[in-house]
C-alpha cells in the first residue's frame, strides 16, 4: 500500500502539505519519538538495572528474572529470590563491580513502603518525582508504562478495526446488491449492542487481558468506517479507471484493493487520529470503571480513579499527573488529526470544469 | 419480627436484612415462587377476634429471668432532643411489606418489631422478659408457652392482648403483606400460634430445636385495630405513622427533610427492670442528609447529636476539626463483640494446586496482614483467627496464621515447590507453576490486593487477579468454578457449619460449601452441634471443628473492626460501658441521654467560641475485647 501511495502524486502532494503544517508535523514527531521510546520503558523506569557488571561479565537483567545467586547475593531465605539490585548497588560500591540503574529506579508495580513511615500515597519528593499512589507505587513509572499500554492499545485497535471496516465497507459499495443489503442490516443490528455491557459480561466470563480488550474494541470499532468506505466505493466504482481495470481482466480483489482503495483514502486517513483518541480514551474509561486491564497493570484510568476517591481528593499529584498525561497525549493526536484533515481537504485540489 | 437461625435473633434490624441477604445469596431457604398464589387468601380478611384453646396450665413450669442488670444506666436523665442523620428519606413508614427493609428500618424498628416476646440480653447473652413476663418450653423445643405482660399498651393506649399476636401470625403468613420472606419463614418454622387466654399464648413450631427461644420467641404483635390487610394496604399505610409498642411514635415528617419521633409521656415500659435507663430523649429527630461528607460537616458544626464514623481514613486523618479541639464534639471508639460471618480468601480444594495442605499453609504464612493494616487500612483492624469469630464457638486457643515467609517457603517446598522457573515463579518437578487466579468483586480492595500480590510474588507465587461483578462472583462461588476468591458472608450467634463444611454439599454446586470441604470426622462434629442436647458438648465439638478448619487452611481469614466508632455532641452522655456488648448499631439499644446542664454549657461555649473540658480517652474497652484482640497479637 505504501508503494502505491508513493506513486500517487495527489497523495504525495497531501503529505507534503501535511509536513508544511508545522504544528501537526511536530506533534507527529514528538508522539512518534515518545511511542518508540516507550518501547524501552524497562530501561527508563525499572527496579531491575539496565546493566550489571559482575566479576568481569556483563548482565542485562532488565527484561528477565535473575536470582540472587547470580550475583553472589543472598537474603534470609537463601539465594533463590530475585536479586535486590538497589542493595546490590550499595554492596558493589567501592568494588570493580557495578550496577547501572535506569533513571527512574522503580518499576510500576512495586510498593515502595519500607522507605516511609506514613501510609501511602506519598507526595512528590526526591525519591519519587511525581509521588506514589495509594499502594506506594511510583506514579511517574506508572504514567510511562500506562502511556505505552494506551498508545499501543489504540494503535492495534485502530489497525485491526480499520482493516476490517475498510474491507467490508469497500465490498459493500463495490459489490452492492444482496451483499450490501445483508451486511448493512448486520451492521445496523451489531451497532445497537451496548458496548459497556458486553465488556462487563465478557469480563465476568474471561479474564480481561490486553488481547481480549483489543478484540472487544475491534469488534465494536470497525463499524464506523464502513459507512464512509461504502459510499466512497459506490462513487468510485462507476469511474472509468475501474472499468478499465475490469476490462483488462483484473480480479475483484485487485480492483478493490489496488485500484479503489488508494482513491478512497481520504476518510480513512482523516479519521485515524481521532480513532486513536477514542481508543486511548476508551481504555482509560474502562480502567477507571474497573473493567479494563487487570490489576496491577499500570493504567491512567486507574490513577484517575484513585485521585477521585474521597480520601485522595487533596492529593493532587494523583489526579493531576494522569490528567496532564491524558491531555498532552490526546492534544498531540488531535493536532496531528487536525493537520491531516487540513492537508487532505479536497477543496484545495478540486477543479470545477 | 421473627428471629432467624441465620442471624442475630431478636433485636431485629440487622437480622432481617442479613437473613434476606443470606437467603438470596445461598438460595437455601427462600422459595418466593410459592408466594404468588395470593388470590385465595385475599378473599378472606384476617379475623381480629380469635377463639381460645383449652390448655391445662396447672403443671407448667414457668421460667423468667430478672437477675441480669438493666441494659441502660441508672444515671440517665430524661428529656432533650437527639438529632441524627440518614442518607435517604424513608420510602415508607410501614414495618412490613415493600421497602420496609430500607435504611429507615434502623430508626423505625427499635420502637416496634424489636420488641418481642423475650429478648437476648445484649451483654449477658441470656434470655430476658420483654413483652412476655414468663415462658415455658417443651422438652422437644417445639412448643412454647408465653405469659404476656398485661401492662403492655399500644402507642394509642389500647392494651396488647393475645389476639394481637394471633393477628400478627396471620398477617405474616398472608401473601397480601407482599413480603415473601416472612411468608416463607412462617411456613417453614411455624405450625401455629394459639390463644389460651387474653394474656397467655402458645407457639407451636415445626422444627425441633435446642435453641427454641432463639428460633421462636422473636415474635412481636401487630395492632389488629389499626391494620386492615387488603390489596390496598401497602399503599394506604405507606406514610401512616405505625401504632407500636415502643416508647416513640412518628409525630412529624417533612418529605425529603426529616422525620420526628416523640416520646410517649407515660410509656408502659417505664417501670420495667430491663428498660431502666433506656429511651431517654423526649424527641428523636432523623434528618435527611444525602452525602456522608455533608453529614460529617453538620456534625463538625455541632448540629447533630451523633455521627457514626464509617471510614478508617476519616477516623485517622480528619478528627482535628475546630469543634473537636474545643470539646464541643467528642469521639469514642468502643470495642464490642458481634458475630461475624466468614470473610477472606476461599481456596477451592478442587483446584489441583490447593489439594496440598502444605501449599495452602504456605499461602497462609505469606499473607502479610500487618503490612496491609499499616499501609492501606490506617492500622484500624484486627486479624480474625476463626471462621466462627464473635461467637462462643470460636476455639479460644486459636491464633491466626502469622506472616512468616521463612515458614511459608518451607511449606511450599514441602508441597514440591522448591525451584524457581525462569520467570521467578516456583515450579514443581512436573513443571506446574505456583500460579492461580483470585476473583474479587470489591474494587476498593485493589490496593490491598496489589500489596498481597507483590508479597506472594517475592516468594515465587503468582497471584493473578480478576475483577468480577458481585453477582457473577457469587455465581462462580456457588458453581465452585474458581481457584481462589474473596468472600464476605453474614453470620449469626449460631453459625451454620452444615451449610459451609458438610460433605453433603462437598461435591455439589449451588451451596455455601464453596471450598468443597468435608470429612467423615467433621460431619460427626457438625452433627453434634446440630442435634446434640448438651450445650457443653456442642461447644466442644465446634471448637474441635474450628481447629480442624483452621489446620486445613483453606480459608485465608481477613480482619475485623470489632468496635463502634462515633462522634457525639458534648451534651450527649452514655452509660459507663457506652454500648451493650452485642450492639451492632448505635441506635439499636437506646441507652444514651441528653444532659440539660451540659446542653446549656455547650450553647454558651458555642456562642462565646470558648473551649469545654476535653476527654482525651478515645478507646473504650468495657468488655475486654480490645485486650483480647491485642493479646492474640493480631493488631495495633
Amino acid at each position: 500500500m505504501l508503494t502505491l501511495l508513493r506513486l500517487d502524486p495527489v497523495t504525495r502532494k497531501r503529505f507534503a502539505r501535511f509536513r508544511a503544517i508545522k504544528r501537526g508535523w511536530y506533534a507527529l514527531l514528538i508522539l512518534a519519538t515518545a511511542t518508540i521510546l516507550s518501547l524501552f520503558c524497562e530501561l527508563i523506569a525499572n527496579s531491575r538495572p539496565i546493566m550489571v557488571s559482575y566479576n568481569g561479565s556483563w548482565y542485562f537483567p532488565a527484561y528477565r528474572f535473575m536470582p540472587m545467586s547470580a550475583f553472589g547475593q543472598s537474603n534470609e531465605f537463601g539465594d533463590e529470590d530475585e536479586a535486590d539490585y538497589r542493595r546490590l548497588k550499595q554492596e558493589f560500591a567501592g568494588t570493580e563491580n557495578w550496577v547501572l540503574m535506569p533513571p527512574i529506579p522503580f518499576d510500576p508495580i512495586e510498593n515502595d513502603l519500607a522507605h516511609y513511615d506514613t501510609p501511602p500515597p506519598h507526595p512528590p519528593d526526591g525519591r519519587h518525582i511525581l509521588g506514589t499512589d495509594s499502594t506506594g507505587r511510583d506514579v511517574l513509572a506508572r504514567l510511562l508504562y500506562g502511556f505505552r499500554i494506551s498508545i499501543f492499545f489504540a494503535l492495534v485497535v485502530v489497525l485491526g478495526s480499520k482493516i476490517i471496516g475498510v474491507g467490508i465497507g469497500l465490498m459493500q459499495g463495490y459489490l452492492g446488491g444482496w451483499f450490501d443489503m445483508g451486511s448493512q442490516r448486520f451492521v445496523e443490528i451489531w451497532s445497537t449492542l451496548p458496548f459497556l455491557y458486553v465488556v462487563i459480561l465478557l469480563a465476568s466470563i474471561f479474564e480481561p487481558s490486553f488481547a481480549l480488550l483489543v478484540i472487544v474494541f475491534i469488534a465494536f470499532d470497525w463499524i464506523g468506517i464502513t459507512y464512509y468506505m461504502r459510499t466512497e466505493a459506490y462513487r468510485e466504482k462507476a469511474r472509468e479507471y475501474v472499468q478499465a481495470a475490469r476490462a483488462m481482466g483484473a480480479s475483484h480483489f485487485r480492483v478493490l484493493f489496488v485500484h479503489l482503495l488508494p482513491n478512497c483514502l481520504v476518510p480513512l486517513v482523516t479519521t485515524i487520529p481521532f480513532a486513536i483518541i477514542g481508543g486511548i480514551f476508551g481504555l482509560t474509561a474502562l480502567d477507571f470503571l474497573g473493567y479494563g486491564l487487570p490489576v496491577p497493570t499500570p493504567s491512567w484510568g486507574q490513577l484517575v480513579d484513585q485521585g477521585l476517591q474521597s480520601g485522595n481528593r487533596g492529593k493532587l499529584w494523583l489526579s493531576l499527573s494522569p490528567f496532564v498525561a491524558i491531555v498532552a497525549t490526546l492534544s498531540l493526536v488531535s493536532l496531528i488529526g487536525e493537520s491531516v484533515r487540513e492537508a487532505f481537504d479536497p477543496r484545495l485540489y478540486v477543479r470545477y470544469e | 419480627m421473627i428471629g432467624t437461625p441465620m442471624t442475630s435473633p431478636l433485636r431485629g434490624r440487622i437480622a432481617i436484612p442479613a437473613a434476606i441477604l443470606a437467603a438470596l445469596l445461598c438460595g437455601c431457604d427462600s422459595k418466593p415462587a410459592e408466594n404468588t398464589k395470593a388470590p385465595a387468601a385475599a378473599a378472606t380478611p384476617i379475623p381480629t377476634e380469635f377463639a381460645a384453646v383449652e390448655v391445662d396450665l396447672s403443671n407448667v413450669k414457668w421460667e423468667t429471668n430478672l437477675d441480669d442488670p438493666p441494659v441502660g444506666s441508672e444515671k440517665a436523665i430524661r428529656g432533650g432532643t437527639f438529632t441524627v442523620a440518614t442518607s435517604a428519606y424513608p420510602l415508607t413508614f410501614r414495618l412490613h411489606g415493600p421497602d420496609s427493609n430500607d435504611l429507615f428500618a434502623n430508626f423505625n424498628r427499635p420502637y416496634a418489631t424489636d420488641f418481642t416476646l423475650t429478648m437476648l440480653h445484649p451483654t449477658t447473652d441470656r434470655f430476658i422478659p420483654c413483652l412476655a413476663t414468663h415462658w415455658s418450653v417443651s422438652a422437644d423445643g417445639k412448643t412454647l408457652l408465653f405469659k404476656l405482660d398485661p401492662d403492655v399498651r399500644w402507642s394509642d393506649g389500647k392494651p396488647v392482648t393475645a389476639d394481637d399476636y394471633l393477628f400478627a401470625y396471620e398477617f405474616l403468613k398472608n401473601p397480601l403483606n407482599l413480603d415473601p420472606f416472612s411468608n416463607q419463614r412462617m411456613e417453614d418454622y411455624f405450625e401455629g400460634v394459639d390463644k389460651i387466654d387474653d394474656h397467655t399464648i402458645r407457639i407451636r413450631g415445626k422444627v425441633e430445636s435446642w435453641r427454641p427461644l432463639y428460633d421462636y420467641s422473636g415474635f412481636s404483635p401487630l395492632p389488629r385495630h389499626a391494620i386492615v390487610l387488603d390489596a390496598e394496604w401497602s399503599k394506604r399505610d405507606n406514610y401512616k405513622p405505625p401504632v407500636v409498642v415502643g416508647p416513640y411514635t412518628i409525630t412529624d415528617a417533612v418529605q425529603g427533610e426529616r422525620v420526628e419521633f416523640t416520646r410517649i409521656a407515660k410509656w408502659w415500659g417505664d417501670g420495667k427492670h430491663y428498660f431502666r435507663g433506656m429511651y431517654n430523649p423526649d424527641k428523636i429527630v432523623v434528618r435527611v442528609i444525602v452525602e456522608d461528607d455533608r453529614e460529617f460537616d453538620f456534625m463538625k458544626k455541632g448540629q447533630l447529636s451523633f455521627y457514626n464514623v464509617s471510614s478508617a481514613r476519616q477516623w485517622a486523618t480528619e478528627m482535628n476539626f475546630d469543634a473537636m479541639e474545643k470539646g464541643w464534639v467528642k469521639r469514642k471508639r468502643v470495642f464490642l463483640e458481634s458475630p461475624e460471618g466468614v470473610s477472606g480468601f476461599a481456596l477451592n480444594l478442587k483446584t489441583p494446586l490447593f489439594q496440598s495442605k502444605d501449599f495452602r499453609k504456605g499461602l497462609q504464612h505469606l499473607f502479610n496482614f500487618e503490612e496491609l493494616n499499616k499501609n492501606v487500612m490506617y492500622s484500624a483492624y484486627y486479624r480474625k483467627a476463626s471462621v466462627f469469630y464473635g461467637t462462643e464457638f470460636q476455639n479460644p486457643d486459636q491464633q491466626p496464621y502469622a506472616y512468616d515467609p521463612r515458614m511459608a517457603r518451607e511449606f511450599l517446598a514441602k508441597a514440591g515447590f522448591d525451584k524457581r522457573g525462569s520467570d521467578g515463579v516456583l515450579v514443581n518437578t512436573k513443571g506446574v507453576r505456583a500460579s492461580f487466579t483470585l476473583l474479587y468483586a470489591t474494587k476498593s480492595f485493589e490496593p490491598h490486593l496489589s500489596l498481597i500480590q507483590n508479597a506472594y510474588k517475592a516468594a515465587g507465587v503468582e497471584v493473578k487477579l480478576q475483577f468480577l461483578d458481585g453477582g457473577a462472583l457469587f455465581n462462580r462461588a456457588l458453581e465452585k468454578g474458581f481457584d481462589a476468591l474473596m468472600i464476605s458472608m453474614t453470620g449469626g450467634y449460631y453459625p451454620e457449619p452444615h451449610q459451609y463444611f458438610s460433605t453433603e454439599f462437598k461435591d455439589k454446586p449451588q451451596n455455601n460449601n464453596f471450598w468443597g470441604f468435608g470429612t467423615a470426622e467433621t460431619d460427626k462434629l457438625i452433627d453434634v452441634y446440630r442435634f446434640g442436647k448438651v450445650a457443653e458438648e456442642r461447644v466442644k465439638a465446634m471448637h474441635e471443628l474450628d481447629r480442624i478448619i483452621h489446620d486445613e487452611a483453606f480459608i485465608i481469614l481477613f480482619w475485623t473492626s470489632s468496635y463502634m466508632r462515633f462522634l457525639y455532641r458534648y451534651d450527649v452522655d452514655f452509660p459507663e460501658t457506652y454500648q451493650p456488648k452485642r450492639a451492632q448499631t448505635a441506635l439499636e439499644y437506646q441507652t444514651f441521654w441528653i444532659d440539660p446542664a451540659k446542653t446549656k454549657e455547650l450553647e454558651d461555649a458555642m456562642k462565646a467560641g470558648a473551649s469545654l473540658p476535653l476527654d482525651p480517652k478515645v478507646d473504650e474497652d468495657p468488655y475486654g475485647v480490645k485486650a483480647a484482640l491485642e493479646k492474640a497479637g493480631a493488631g495495633t
